[in-house]
């Protein structure tokens, strides 16, 4: 196995990649009662069109699959409902969709290696019914109705409509009532055995293990398969240009809420460059708008802000863009404050300003490794983005004054910016 | 790991608790009082002006730049109700010395700021700074107006504002527009004074190394300043009154999923009732195996979520599903179906073990976070029952079926809230 590691934080890792291309990554953390586990594949709601490797053919599948399938993997052919095996042996577990991943999961105080039993046979062992796919659609129906009715899902898909004309990343995770209405038995098990291959899984675990005997056992239950190397997807190319400026929408809502995004058109570099750039990207959010800022003591004091807004990177190598959003009884205001204020840091940037909001943003990825279920999720979802999670402390002290600077010009471009706004409806 | 009580002064009490599991340490300090209408707005008023700013720290600004410096340590502030206290809550996180690139010692500094933005405020002429007042009103509103926003949210405190009217546990914890205009910054001063010299204290320190931490506590100019009280009783009133019929709500909104909220009362007085309560209501809603998720959700195919909670400290159960407005009916028959088909025992021993299983793990995670350790042993704190985890594992073992059966013919609707379009 190898090993990486992190001194500042007294923190090791343990990563082994076996023949059949699954990744396996070990956290021990000592002294913990809680064990945590998460595989996950490289499929989310992105991956629409690929190259189904048994057949060589190309494939375009309905919005919303890779969610779905996530949802159809608790049955198992002998009428078990999984994810109510294990709730039964007293562990806490839980499945996942994003854009670019899925994700299975559990914690447990005991019983863990009964449960791990459960959990690896279920991933590995699809049963998709025409029954069981028609059952589904009315639950997953219901859970687009709930986001239909959340302003704050309602936002970020508008602002990544405006960000974006034709990425995968606009189309909503769960699909559409119609999309999903069109999924079968047969698109399932395409998908799984497209992606559900070991070559594009990772499988994370972290509690108080030893790292050798933890392995043993995984492996041991690990259907052999065979290694199918990288899988050939389709996505449109990167656009280099935003689709628009600003979209608003209205809802039951009591104030204004808004999103405001700049979109990262820049190239991609190496994993190290793309830690630094997000760290240094975090460090210019706090500067802007965070809890010190001039900025946002001046929106609060004159009332157009409540609270600190969120501040947010996302990014893969298909998209990047960071996010700043909140309730505000103004938009257009606290955009055009914003605006003053990154031109003001592009003319005058303030070193020690700088070097205060870096040792607070140290301090928050130090805090990530208080919980066994924070660590496992962060090295999986940074590695599917190919990154190393224990970087983000390594690179730390690389992030300089000049490099935030040059990261501030290239970032935050008002030509690259949009605004998506929700607003309370009239008769409110 | 164990909370270590030490009474620094009547009415004032620290409490340690140590742990090397994290990085960081955890200090809270809170201030419990009686819900009531009339303070309800006040104490979320108060909480809100205080993190403006303290006679050392003038602007929030100041303080934020404090808590950079020190490696981002977080300040967190807020107002909550368990059961019929009211309680004003103050966090501090810090990195634990140990993990910083530079030795210094964070551990005294983070107190030394706690207690400055709580018993240290700025005061001009008499009061509180105006302008935070003024601020902090117009805030507040809005806050207590955007409690529509979310829409699952809005419809569980709608319930239990119904099925608590004009009792101390229907308040909204954040409290009312009407009343915020005529609150200046004289009275929410003179409010606050009384405040900190009448009501229940507790400061609680989760961390590494606490050595001494109970004296450095009692050291701080601050709290010697602080007086000895006999706080006010806040025992939770759980007597219900058996009714013939529930109360229905229907309220409209624009929405595209409607929300059901059913409000249970849980009439048996049995001994352990709070644990027993536990055990049924993990039965009835509590995961995916419970009566709730199986049938409205995997059978009926009607609500992508629906499950149940329990309000331990007020003997009430919540059972909520979204679902397409038209199943309403379908909704509540199913809904009501699980209800009798517990009291008429339809579940054995293994639905009990499941239930208990889970539990007992939730239980087993207490100290895994340094939060929810804290708001646990504050639970027994207001409580006065100060139950050790151990023996809070201990009494959902020793659940029988017998004692969940009974607590089961004991339920009754007292509401049923409805959220549609």
């Amino acid at each position: 196995m190898k090993i990486i590691e992190s001194s500042k934080i007294k923190e090791k890792a343990y990563i082994e990649k076996l023949e059949s291309g699954l990744t396996i990554i070990i956290v021990p953390k000592q002294g913990t009662k809680k064990k945590y586990i998460i595989w996950g594949t490289h499929f989310g709601s992105i991956d629409n069109k690929f190259i189904e490797p048994n057949t060589n053919e190309e494939v375009v599948v309905p919005d919303g699959v890779a969610h779905f399938l996530e949802h159809k993997m608790f049955e198992q052919k002998n009428g078990i409902n999984s994810l109510d095996a294990l709730m039964a042996l007293g562990v806490d577990a839980n499945a996942y969709t994003t854009n670019n991943h899925t994700a299975y999961l559990f914690e447990s105080t005991d019983n863990f290696y009964e449960a791990l039993d459960e959990f690896m046979d279920y991933v590995q062992n699809p049963y998709y019914t025409d029954e069981n796919v028609e059952k589904e659609k009315g639950i997953i129906g219901q859970e687009i109705r709930m986001y239909d009715d959340d302003p704050a899902w309602q936002l970020y898909m508008n602002a990544l409509d405006c960000l974006y004309k034709e990425n995968p990343i606009k189309i909503d995770i769960a699909g559409t009532v119609e999309s999903i209405s069109g999924i079968n038995k047969e698109i399932l098990y395409k998908c799984y055995n497209t992606f559900y291959n070991p070559a594009n899984m990772v499988l994370v675990v972290c509690g108080d293990f030893e790292p050798e005997k933890i392995l043993k056992e995984i492996k041991s239950r690990l259907i052999p398969k065979e290694n199918h190397a990288e899988i050939k997807r389709f996505y449109p190319p990167k656009e280099l240009v935003i689709n628009k400026k600003s979209k608003e929408t209205k809802m039951e809502v009591s104030q204004p809420i808004f999103m405001i995004g700049f979109k990262d058109v820049n190239d991609i570099k190496s994993s190290e460059e793309v830690i630094k750039k997000h760290i240094a990207i975090e460090v210019l959010l706090n500067m802007l708008c965070g809890k010190s800022s001039k900025l946002y003591k001046k929106m609060y004091d004159e009332g157009v802000l409540l609270s600190q807004p969120d501040l947010d990177y996302e990014f893969t190598n298909l998209y990047a863009h960071v996010l700043i959003s909140g309730q505000t009884n103004n938009p257009e205001k606290f955009q055009n404050e914003l605006n003053n204020a990154i031109n003001e840091f592009k003319q005058n940037f303030d070193e020690s300003y700088f070097n205060r909001i870096k040792k607070k943003v140290y301090g928050d990825y130090v805090c990530e490794y208080n919980s066994v279920a924070d660590i496992a999720r962060m090295f999986l979802a940074d590695f599917f983005k190919g990154l190393n999670s224990f970087d983000y402390i390594e690179q730390y002290d690389a992030v300089t004054t000049e490099y935030a600077k040059q990261v501030l010009e290239e970032i935050f471009d008002e030509k690259n910016e949009i605004i998506s706004v929700v607003r309370p409806k009239d008769n409110n | 790991m164990s909370d270590i009580k030490t009474e620094i002064k009547t009415g004032i009490i620290v409490h340690q608790i140590d742990t090397n599991k994290f990085k960081t340490n955890l200090f809270a300090v809170f201030l419990s009082v009686p819900l009531k209408r009339d303070t309800v707005t006040k104490n979320a008023l108060v909480t809100a002006v205080l993190r403006r700013g303290t006679k050392n720290m003038v602007s929030q600004q100041q303080i934020s730049e404090k808590l950079e410096e020190m490696y981002g340590a977080n300040f967190d502030c807020g107002i909550e109700k368990t059961g019929d206290s009211h309680t004003l809550k103050f966090y501090l996180e810090a990195i634990n010395d140990e993990f910083l690139p530079e030795k210094e010692n964070l551990l005294k500094e983070s107190l030394d700021i706690l207690f400055d933005i709580i018993f240290n405020p700025l005061i001009e002429n008499g009061k509180f700074k105006e302008e935070y007042v003024k601020g902090e009103k117009q805030n507040l509103k809005q806050i207590i107006e955007s409690k529509i926003d979310n829409k699952s949210a809005y419809s569980l405190e709608r319930c239990i504002e119904e099925m608590y009217k004009d009792k101390p546990y229907g308040l909204y914890k954040y409290g009312y527009v009407e009343d915020i205009d005529k609150i200046t910054s004289e009275d929410l001063y003179n409010y606050y004074t009384s405040l900190i010299q009448n009501c229940k204290i507790d400061i609680f320190v989760s961390g590494a190394e606490l050595q001494n931490v109970a004296e450095l506590i009692q050291n701080n100019e601050l709290i010697k300043g602080l007086k000895e009280r006999q706080p006010a009783n806040i025992e939770s009133d759980t007597k219900k009154e058996r009714i013939d019929e529930p109360k229905y709500v229907e309220e409209s909104m624009q929405v595209a999923q409607g929300k059901i909220v059913v409000g249970l009362d849980i009439l048996s007085e049995q001994d352990d009732v709070y644990y027993v309560g536990s055990v049924y209501n993990t039965i009835l809603g509590g995961g995916s195996n419970s009566k709730l998720f199986q049938n409205v959700r995997e059978k009926a195919s009607l609500a992508y979520t629906c499950g149940s909670s329990y309000i331990k400290r007020k003997k009430n159960i919540i059972i909520r599903a979204g679902i397409e407005i038209e199943n309403y009916d379908k909704a509540i028959e199913i809904i009501k179906q699980q209800l009798e088909d517990m009291r008429n025992g339809k579940f054995d021993e293994d639905d009990i073990e499941k239930a208990k299983k889970l539990l007992i793990s939730s239980i087993d995670s207490i100290d895994e976070e340094q939060d929810t350790e804290i708001t646990y042993y504050l639970g027994q704190e207001l409580a006065q029952t100060n139950v050790p985890i151990d023996e809070y594992k201990k009494k959902i073992q020793e659940t029988t079926k017998e004692q969940i059966l009974e607590l089961a013919k004991s339920i009754q609707i007292n509401t049923i809230y409805f959220l549609r379009a």
